[in-house]
């Protein structure tokens, strides 16, 4: 008997999951549960500046956005960009069984986040239905307008006959941003959808409760949706997302790797190579860890300049100042685990000893956290006198180590 | 352009284009694969021999063209033109997570073969490729050479009609290449027809009835009777007539 597709995916899913379990080795474990100690720590200790207060709308938004964001943004990868997606176009896996795979994949994202934006409430005795209705709105929301907005996408730019929309047509320049136009949008309705549905869920005129499920009967809707238009984009558009991971040349591509520049100067030279080198990985294969930098650190340095004694503020942009070294960190580990798997030969070859690895990839996890540390430090430093801007510098310096030695940790031997 | 499974060629290819931001890369491309014929797919690096292969198997999107695996458009109905490929990808993906047998295993059963036929067909291939023993090895600690064998064989398990191979003889030992191409050749006894890309131009010289030349910036030549038995005489990528143009 043949088994169903989705079954046989769903297996093998748990096979490759009980990986860690059924073939320990300390580096997966280290640089998984490592940051993940730490974050929980974080979210425990940081726990009153985390925690959206449930007590009026404006919270519910807040915590939906903070539930809804992440699964919309991740929503692109997990969908379109598994590494095996071709192998199992090619074995004849039928994209609705894919489909649904990675729809699983998508809700366990979400209940992840789920469970760690509980952790502060726990901290603060204030876990209970409540938060727990509400975020849980907002990520059945943000899961199942996901996979139908960004299905939904794919078909558009699938579609040969296609005209350019308004939307696409707005993009600029590039005729290829152009036309990938409707995927640049469709995360949006995610956002919003999970954050107005965590609000009505609190404020509304059923029990959060009712809301839940009602939403929850919503998401299958646009989740089956979500099916058809996947089913009908995959064969074309499949295809063209892997071709979209295609990076132009950078611009700054003839000038050379830059070692040895500013402070980077007090490095040893391999060190210094190794930071270099992996600056600019990072920097190209994880963009969105340096430029998510420079939108938080203005508008933590506004924040600070208008309202900075606020304790409310302090905290908000505390919060937002560690989320982005935990995206760096994230980032920073992303480029050990590129390594696994023999790419590593290059540092071996070179003949460069764990030491210099370990000191180039702190410094360059360490410097990408200055251009947030050091206008927020400093602000901080001048609208608070005495309240520790040091700690920024310092809280950088502990999270790229911990970053970095997960890392090394992550690429193996 | 839709035939019967049975009755259609392996493989189809018709009007072919394909562009990146770099260039044009193929541009044109028509040729058929008949049951039986090995054809050898030949260029420089950057040529285009991966983008033709990948357009084939439904990896890229074509820009313009046609193709039929065994008269199945691969983007119209990936499925049942799935069922008709066997793909060994330059760098092919594994699951670093399982075993050998695991991921063998999973092919199969991918493929809705009957298991114990599949078993049977598994420890013959690994044999064959010299994996005898490795069943229990974890894809991710398999040597270079070795993960293409375990690759080849989860391409070849299902007897597919179109074998496409990028590189596939790349970081095989002497012998096992050598069993590779008695198989192949056993395989196109049977219909199966095969496209191969490869650098070792004398043997594909040797082994290969046709050659599909590409230089480039859309430039492709299909080296074939007097021009291919010239060629096999002195293996270059330069030679050959554009038909392109």
């Amino acid at each position: 008997m043949t088994p169903n597709p989705l079954r046989l995916l769903l297996s093998l899913e748990t096979r490759r999951a009980a990986d860690p379990i059924r073939n320990p080795s300390a580096g997966t474990w280290i640089s998984v549960g490592v940051p993940a100690v730490l974050g929980v720590a974080a979210l425990w200790l940081g726990a009153d500046s985390v925690r959206p207060d449930l007590r009026g709308g404006d919270g519910a938004i807040t915590l939906g956005l903070m539930v809804s964001a992440p699964v919309a943004f991740w929503a692109y990868p997990i969908l379109f960009r598994p590494a095996d997606d071709a192998l199992l176009r090619r074995l004849g896996i039928p994209a609705r069984a894919s489909y649904w795979l990675r729809a699983m994949r998508l809700a366990a994202l979400a209940l992840l986040i789920l469970v760690l934006l509980m952790i502060p409430y726990a901290a603060t005795g204030t876990l209970g239905p409540l938060p727990l209705a509400v975020a849980a709105t907002a990520g059945l929301m943000a899961w199942g307008t996901s996979l139908s907005s960004l299905s939904g996408a794919a078909e558009t730019i699938a579609n040969p006959g296609r005209r350019l929309e308004l939307t696409s047509m707005m993009m600029g320049p590039d005729a290829e941003l152009v036309r990938a136009g409707p995927l640049v949008w469709a995360p949006l309705p995610p956002v919003i959808f999970g954050a107005f549905a965590a609000r009505i869920a609190l404020v509304g005129v059923l029990p959060p409760a009712a809301w839940l499920a009602a939403f929850a009967g919503l998401a299958a809707v646009l989740a089956l949706r979500g099916a058809g238009r996947f089913e009908r984009a995959a064969p074309r558009f499949l295809p063209q997302a892997a071709e979209m991971a295609y990076a132009p040349a950078p611009e700054t591509g003839d000038a050379g790797l830059v070692i040895g520049r500013g402070l980077a100067r007090v490095l040893p030279p391999r060190a210094g190579a190794v930071r270099a080198r992996d600056a600019a990985v990072v920097a190209r294969r994880f963009r969105w860890a340096g430029r998510i930098v420079w939108p938080v650190s203005v508008v933590c340095v506004l924040a600070i300049l208008r309202a900075g004694e606020r304790p409310a503020v302090q905290g908000w942009v505390a919060a937002a100042g560690a989320l982005v070294l935990g995206m760096q960190a994230a980032a920073i580990i992303g480029l050990g685990r590129l390594e696994r798997g023999g790419r590593r030969w290059l540092d071996r070859a070179a003949g460069l000893a764990t030491a210099d690895r370990l000191l180039g990839r702190w410094a360059a996890a360490f410097g990408m956290a200055l251009a947030l540390v050091i206008p927020v430090g400093i602000t901080w430093a001048m609208i608070l006198p005495g309240s520790g801007a040091w700690t920024w510098v310092a809280a950088a310096a502990a999270s790229a180590l911990v970053a970095s030695a997960a890392s090394l940790a992550a690429a193996g031997r | 352009m839709t035939m019967p499974a049975g009755d259609a060629p392996p493989l189809a290819v018709e009007g072919l284009r394909k562009a990146y931001r770099r260039g044009v890369v193929l541009d044109g491309v028509s040729f058929t694969l008949r049951p039986g014929e090995a054809v050898a797919l030949l260029g420089g690096n950057g040529a285009g021999k991966s983008t033709l292969l990948g357009c084939v198997t439904g990896d890229r999107l074509p820009d313009r063209g046609e193709v039929r695996l065994c008269g199945h458009d691969p983007f119209k109905d990936p499925t049942a033109a799935a069922g008709c490929i066997g793909f060994v990808p330059e760098q092919p993906f594994l699951y670093g997570e399982l075993t050998v047998g695991e991921l063998l295993q999973f092919v199969a059963a991918a493929r809705r073969m009957d298991a114990s036929a599949a078993r049977a067909e598994c420890g013959r291939l690994l044999g064959m490729l010299g994996l005898a023993g490795a069943e229990g090895t974890l894809c991710r600690e398999l040597s270079q050479g070795m993960g293409r064998k375990t690759a080849i064989i989860a391409a070849l398990l299902h007897r597919p009609r179109a074998i496409l191979l990028d590189e596939a003889l790349n970081g095989l030992d002497r012998p096992s290449a050598e069993r590779l191409l008695a198989e192949l050749d056993a395989r196109r006894a049977e219909g199966a027809a095969v496209l191969i890309s490869s650098h070792d131009l004398e043997l594909v010289a040797e082994w290969c009835s046709r050659g599909l030349l590409l230089r480039g910036g859309g430039w492709w030549a299909m080296l074939e009777g007097a021009e291919w038995e010239a060629w096999r005489r002195a293996p270059s990528l330069e030679a050959g007539s554009a038909t392109s143009d």
